[in-house]
């Protein structure tokens, strides 16, 4: 098992590097992180499930000049982690109080980002004396710094919230009671809609919510068909 | 064009992926913008240290733009050393030149790549993994790639064209339509989406004054976060609500 976390760490710090330091392609967003964990885990539709809902719920807060969106990736690897140890016949609301808990990694996550920010205005001043001496290379090791600063962080917080995660379902939901994914199930529908409310605040002018609804609509009613005729 | 030899652009092509390596909040991307663009300054400067370090700490100054956006600025930023280094520009410009580009680039790549190109690739990708997780996160990838990728590699070349050719790029790559467009989908997109989610959970069977109020609560729900998003309120205090609201209901 322990393994396993260690495999976690590695893989989500490799996503924490896509976050901000390398690349951006995508392959910190919560659908592809909680997928991952899901399939170390031993579940891989488990963290799918989750991932997809958490995809969602953070795509509107954009990550422009200095402003630090929460951190969605650690949010998906606990809960993706997490949803590995659920037991199947668990329900949709052990999945709904996993991502609710998730918000405290997200928010612990952004937090150290901010952290890990200004110890790089360090190693950019650092940076900055060495070449006014005239060592130009110097930039070079700054930006490697700056790169393990944000991979050894990024495997850190990957390695303590997947633990974490696995803590959770294993510990505290038994300890909450059994009949917690009957008692949250009303929440359950609240998670996909604040998804839904965030892609709309995405993509939404006042001319355009017209078809956002329309398009609710035609689906809400395929989809009730489909059910009933099946 | 760039008398810049294949092998440095190559390595500058290469380096403009961890433009945001040593993100920090005084400079902003500057230490990875100067990691990115030294190869070329070593090449352009060969021969002339002191010219080389003035260059270097020219491009250590406050610097931040959207990252994909970064390639054409880099493009940009190694045809003016070049021709500062030629004397025929001034290579105090080529600061005021990053300045000057990296505020409009920085606001058109965020309001593409984050607000419209990125919400309609998770969607498109969270519909289809909601019957195949696999195809669902491939189909993600794919559509966000593909297209900051050629961007990227366009935006680069055009950046070491020389300014008038960026100007003619953004004009050719219309990225202001392009926006809008994909805004559309994601709003389609989205209401297919909350459509879905919503349709599975009517009970079969259900009255029609039943369905009707599930699907106006819905409704109703996602106006209402809607506006609480507008109004700054973050994704996390919504969560946090919620996660208060579990717990008052477990309390109970």
């Amino acid at each position: 098992m322990i393994w396993k976390f260690l495999l976690a760490g590695v893989i989500g710090g490799g996503c924490y590097l896509d976050r901000t330091a390398a690349y951006q392609m995508m392959f910190h967003r919560p659908v592809v992180v909680a997928t991952l964990m899901g399939w170390i885990f031993g579940d891989f539709f488990a963290g799918a499930q989750v991932g997809v809902v958490l995809e969602l719920i953070y795509l509107v807060h954009l990550p422009v000049g200095a402003s630090l969106p929460p951190d969605d990736t650690g949010a998906a690897i606990f809960a993706g982690s997490a949803a590995a140890f659920v037991s199947r016949d668990a329900g949709g609301g052990c999945f709904t109080a996993l991502i609710l808990l998730s918000v405290l990694c997200a928010e612990l996550g952004r937090l150290v980002d901010a952290v890990v920010r200004k110890v790089n205005g360090r190693i950019a001043r650092i940076a900055r004396d060495a070449v006014e001496r005239g060592d130009i290379k110097a930039v070079e090791q700054s930006l490697l710094a700056g790169l393990t600063l944000f991979c050894i962080t990024g495997m850190l917080l990957a390695l303590s919230f997947s633990v974490a995660g696995a803590a959770a379902s294993l510990f505290l939901l038994p300890l909450i009671g059994a009949d917690i994914g009957v008692d949250l199930s009303a929440l359950a529908l609240a998670l996909p809609l604040v998804g839904a409310a965030s892609v709309f605040a995405c993509g939404r002018t006042e001319k355009t919510a017209w078809l956002f609804f329309l398009a609710m609509s035609a689906a809400f009613a395929v989809t009730m068909a489909a059910r009933w005729m099946a | 064009m760039s008398d810049i030899s294949p092998k440095a652009r190559r390595s500058v092509w290469r380096r403009h992926f961890l433009i945001q390596g040593c993100w920090n909040y005084e400079g902003m991307q500057n230490v990875g913008f100067a990691y990115a663009i030294l190869p070329a300054l070593l090449e352009i400067w060969t021969g002339q240290p002191e010219e080389a370090q003035k260059s270097v700490k020219r491009h250590l100054e406050f610097f931040n733009t959207h990252p994909v956006m970064g390639a054409v600025v880099l493009g940009a930023g190694v045809r003016l050393e070049e021709k500062a280094a030629g004397g025929e520009g001034d290579p105090a410009g080529v600061g005021a030149f990053k300045m000057g580009l990296m505020g409009s680039l920085g606001a058109i790549g965020d309001a593409f790549f984050w607000g419209a190109l990125r919400p309609m690739a998770s969607i498109a990708g969270v519909l289809l993994a909601l019957f195949n997780p696999l195809a669902g996160i491939a189909t993600m990838l794919i559509l966000y790639n593909v297209s900051q990728l050629a961007i990227r590699r366009r935006g680069f070349q055009a950046g070491f064209s020389g300014q008038e050719a960026v100007v003619e790029w953004l004009k050719k790559e219309s990225l202001n339509v392009k926006t809008n467009s994909r805004k559309l989908a994601v709003t389609v997109l989205g209401g297919v989406y909350a459509g879905i989610i919503m349709g599975k959970t009517v009970a079969v069977g259900a009255t029609p004054l039943h369905i009707i109020a599930i699907f106006l609560a819905g409704a109703v729900i996602i106006r209402f976060v809607t506006e609480m998003f507008r109004k700054s309120v973050s994704p996390s205090e919504v969560l946090l609500f919620l996660l208060l609201l579990g717990v008052l209901i477990l309390w109970k």
